[in-house]
């Protein structure tokens, strides 16, 4: 629901994401925020965002093939391998720049990405989720056994450089990430409300009433697989040139099933959510990582470093209470607290 | 020839396992629609509570299947109970994704359990091979197959002859018309789930009595769904038929490709035999076709 007050008094004023003057402050001042953060953040702080900022990037194409278009993708983690994998052999092997490998690689995801989406057009719900689990372990082991890839040892792909300066520390990528971020972030929300955003929305909602409706299921499907995969590709080349190892260890089938628990926490079909959704995850999982060495010595019987078990096990119990007790996520809290406050005093 | 009929043999002694697995998750989607992810971690668990007592208390080995099978039970109705049933009446997919979470719970608890280590069985069943024109079949292996193939006969059975089985079927057909003709929906969805874990319970135990139960068990359960979905999710036919024939593609695929594309064919020749079904017979090969309406 809108703030009292706000009229829609034009047709760019009905269709304007940011409505109120108080709405450009604070994006305005959080943007210039997020960009001095390495001023005066720690280097945990900035990795850790780094590392943020990258998942809200696969998360939010997921967003788009999951939460909007209704196709539920375990393969994400896969396609962001391919998306790292092609930027790392276009700079290394052929001598791209990483500006160009960097669209290249979404490119690159994204046509694979046809390829994986195309039992979609046969098959949905859990049979398309197998699927894509399927296709994950296809893409890996071509990835391990491929000459091109280095097999086992895997590629190290150098850190960007613009102009000769090296984007080459936690703190210079953050500007390249965080960059490629919003840009990403506004891309998507635009998209979900277009006029193919709609479609997608259709195919969720009822496929079949959707075709009915003129809605072309087979370019939109394709289409919403494309979209998806270009975000994880885009999302892995930036991972490949933060860490400048590629290695198909660094994708397993519990990252992927990761990414649709943060949108199952996040709330489906919500760009917000996804926000919400890698915020409660990481965190969560921080937290374990500084808890679980004090709960190793209060009781022996978990053992030495029970950090990953037990992260999976917070994990999995998190999403149990979310899918019980709020399905519509973290996203549908934060409506009804923006409809409780610009209400406020009254209840509705 | 001989040496395909050996892999295959043994491919198919594998392939028994995967098609009670794939039974399992095929009994719990006949009765409740709920597709589950979750019955690789019943496999983990029913192995891991029969290691418990004959490893670790070192009683015999009938005599730990019994607490093995009601603890593996315990936590089918616990998931049925605590999980599913709050999703009644919700879209399907959600259950889905609730299984998938349940799955992730466990394996925390199962990594935690295990620690990095693996736990071998000591030999329960006799040991040593036996020969049939020319083939050598490890008897333990064999004793599996034959377990998992009457079981499926037994499962079969339930289904088809007994009380119970029909009113597994009605409720398969409508919840809500098989609550009118007078079957408890709740208990035969905890019935069912606490069949399915017992089944599952066997093939863990079979699974562990052929190699060590370590980290990588629980995927066993993926292999199960795999196979469930390429026979067609509301068939036990296809479940053992599929099955078998997974272990044996697996098996002869591992020996004649292996050297070819350098290793690893067992790995992904499930994946590769899934997408191929799934384009080919979106339902699986012994499925019903649904024909969807707006």
């Amino acid at each position: 629901m809108r703030p009292c007050g706000v009229f829609d008094k034009s047709y760019a004023l009905d269709i304007a994401i940011i409505r109120t003057w108080q709405h450009w402050v604070i994006l305005i001042s959080a943007l210039i925020l997020l960009f001095l953060f390495p001023l005066f953040g720690s280097y945990y702080i900035i990795s850790f965002m780094n590392y943020l900022a990258i998942s809200v990037i696969v998360g939010l194409g997921l967003q788009i093939v999951s939460g909007y278009c209704g196709q539920i993708s375990f393969g994400q983690a896969a396609f962001m391998a391919i998306g790292a994998y092609t930027s790392a052999i276009l700079t290394i092997k052929f001598g791209f720049s990483f500006w160009i490998a960097l669209p290249l690689s979404g490119i690159m995801a994204g046509a694979v990405g046809i390829i994986g989406g195309a039992p979609s057009l046969r098959i949905k719900g859990m049979y398309l989720a197998m699927a894509t689990i399927a296709i994950h372990f296809v893409v890996i082991w071509l990835l391990l056994h491929m000459e091109i890839t280095g097999s086992f040892k895997g590629l190290f792909p150098p850190p960007p450089s613009l102009g000769g300066f090296e984007f080459d520390t936690d703190e210079r990528m953050f500007y390249v990430i965080m960059t490629v971020m919003v840009i990403m972030t506004y891309a998507a929300r635009n998209l979900v409300r277009s006029k193919v955003g709609r479609a997608f929305v259709a195919i969720r909602d009822n496929d079949l009433a959707g075709e009915v409706m003129g809605v072309n299921l087979y370019y939109h499907k394709l289409l919403a697989f494309f979209t998806s995969c270009f975000y994880a590709g885009i999302a892995g080349s930036l991972w490949a040139h933060l860490i400048t190892v590629v290695n198909a260890e660094q994708f397993t089938l519990m990252h992927a099933l990761e990414y649709v628990g943060m949108l199952i926490i996040g709330g489906m079909g919500s760009i917000p959510g996804v926000f919400f959704g890698v915020l409660f995850i990481r965190i969560l999982n921080e937290l374990v990582m500084f808890t679980s060495p004090l709960l190793a010595k209060a009781v022996p019987w978990l053992g030495t470093s029970p950090a990953a078990a037990l992260g999976l096990v917070a994990f999995g119990l998190a999403l149990i209470v979310f899918l019980i007790f709020e399905p519509r996520g973290l996203a549908h809290r934060w409506e009804i607290f923006k409809a409780s406050y610009r209400l406020y005093p009254f209840s509705h | 020839m001989i040496e395909f009929l050996q892999q295959a043999i043994t491919g198919m002694m594998i392939g028994s396992l995967y098609a009670l697995v794939a039974a399992s998750i095929v009994l719990v989607y006949k009765s409740t629609h709920v597709v589950s992810l979750a019955h690789g971690q019943l496999v983990a668990f029913g192995a891991l509570f029969f290691w418990l007592f004959i490893g670790r208390l070192g009683i015999p080995f009938w005599a730990g299947l019994v607490p093995a099978f009601v603890l593996t039970a315990l936590i089918g109705l616990l998931i049925e109970r605590l999980t599913l049933r709050p999703l009644i009446g919700q879209p399907l997919i959600a259950a889905f994704l609730m299984t998938f979470a349940i799955f992730i719970a466990l394996e925390g608890v199962f990594v935690l359990y295990l620690k990095g280590q693996t736990r071998a069985l000591p030999a329960f069943l006799p040991e040593g091979n036996f020969e049939i024109a020319g083939l050598s079949i490890p008897i333990n292996q064999f004793i599996g197959f034959l377990v998992a193939l009457f079981l499926f006969a037994a499962v079969s059975f339930i289904f088809k002859y007994t009380k119970l089985g029909l009113g597994m079927r009605a409720t398969a057909e409508d919840h809500r018309l098989a609550q009118a003709t007078g079957i408890t929906v709740r208990n035969i969805f905890s019935y069912i789930w606490i069949l399915s874990a017992i089944v599952t319970a066997v093939a863990g135990i079979a699974t562990a009595n052929v190699m060590d139960i370590y980290y990588m068990l629980p995927y066993i359960g993926i292999s199960g769904l795999i196979v469930a979905i390429c026979g067609g999710l509301d068939s036990l036919l296809g479940a053992l038929v599929v099955g078998l024939l997974l272990g044996v593609v697996e098996n002869v695929g591992a020996a004649y490709l292996d050297p070819l594309v350098g290793g690893g064919v067992k790995d992904v020749a499930a994946y590769v035999v899934l997408l191929l079904i799934l384009l080919i017979r979106p339902y699986g090969l012994f499925g019903l076709v649904k024909i969807e309406r707006i």
